[in-house]
């Protein structure tokens, strides 16, 4: 946003914001994730089963949510990684797969060899572990990493690079150029 | 005097009501990049 503001101001623009229409579809999207991921008290009572239906109707309503607001710069890019993250999601059980090579290079031997394969990372875990043999559509998997000069490692998908992207691209407040017409004020 | 605090008045309802929907927006595009995002660190296992 920071970037955008100054890209604006270089360019001798005005910087703006995004508009976004029907907002409580996003906080009502994120409501399932909320509880069934992020936060300690609800994650622990939700089972696997529970958790999985509430990552899939958070993401299918957050996806609405892109489509209603596709006019927005940047979103028809984060939709595109949001649909490609759903899509794995449902391809794979419920669950982001996360590729046992992948995890292999960015987890810790102690702490990969108490996970199990086929099962879910954690309870505040958006991710299945399992072998990329028995992934569906693997290359949409979390199955990129971190570079190594980050301190912080992690996984993430094809779907997170184009969130990121169109999120990037919406702060940046890039309006598309429209061709005045004669007579237009 | 009276005019000019109405002005000020004006101002700074005007100002707060841009404020709080450019906060709503910026929280509606954290929760969306959080909701649609599926990065994995493995419970923080990743920091080396």
């Amino acid at each position: 946003m920071l970037t955008g503001m100054g890209y604006a101001r270089w360019s001798g623009r005005t910087w703006h914001s995004p508009v976004f229409r029907a907002v409580w579809l996003v906080f009502l999207g994120f409501l399932p994730q909320l509880t069934a991921v992020y936060l300690p008290f609800t994650r622990d009572w939700a089972s696997d089963e529970l958790a999985s239906a509430g990552l899939v109707w958070s993401q299918a309503i957050l996806l609405l949510f892109t489509l209603i607001n596709f006019k927005v710069p940047g979103m028809p890019v984060l939709a595109v990684g949001l649909a490609f993250n759903l899509t794995a999601i449902l391809a794979n059980g419920g669950f982001m797969p996360l590729p046992f090579e992948t995890a292999q290079k960015f987890v810790d031997p102690n702490i990969l060899s108490t996970l199990e394969t086929g099962r879910r990372i954690s309870n505040a875990s958006k991710d299945i572990l399992l072998a990329e043999s028995n992934i569906v559509l693997p290359w949409l998997s979390d199955r990129f990493v971190s570079p190594a000069i980050i301190p912080y490692r992690f996984a993430f998908s094809l779907g997170d690079i184009f969130v990121a992207t169109g999120a990037f691209w919406m702060c940046l407040g890039i309006q598309p150029v429209r061709a005045h017409k004669s007579g237009d004020s | 005097m009276n005019k000019t605090f109405n002005q000020i008045v004006f101002s700074v309802t005007k100002l707060n009501k841009t404020h709080i929907q450019f906060a709503m927006m910026l929280l509606a595009l954290v929760l969306l990049v959080l909701g649609a995002g599926a990065p994995e660190d493995v419970g923080g296992s990743g920091i080396k």
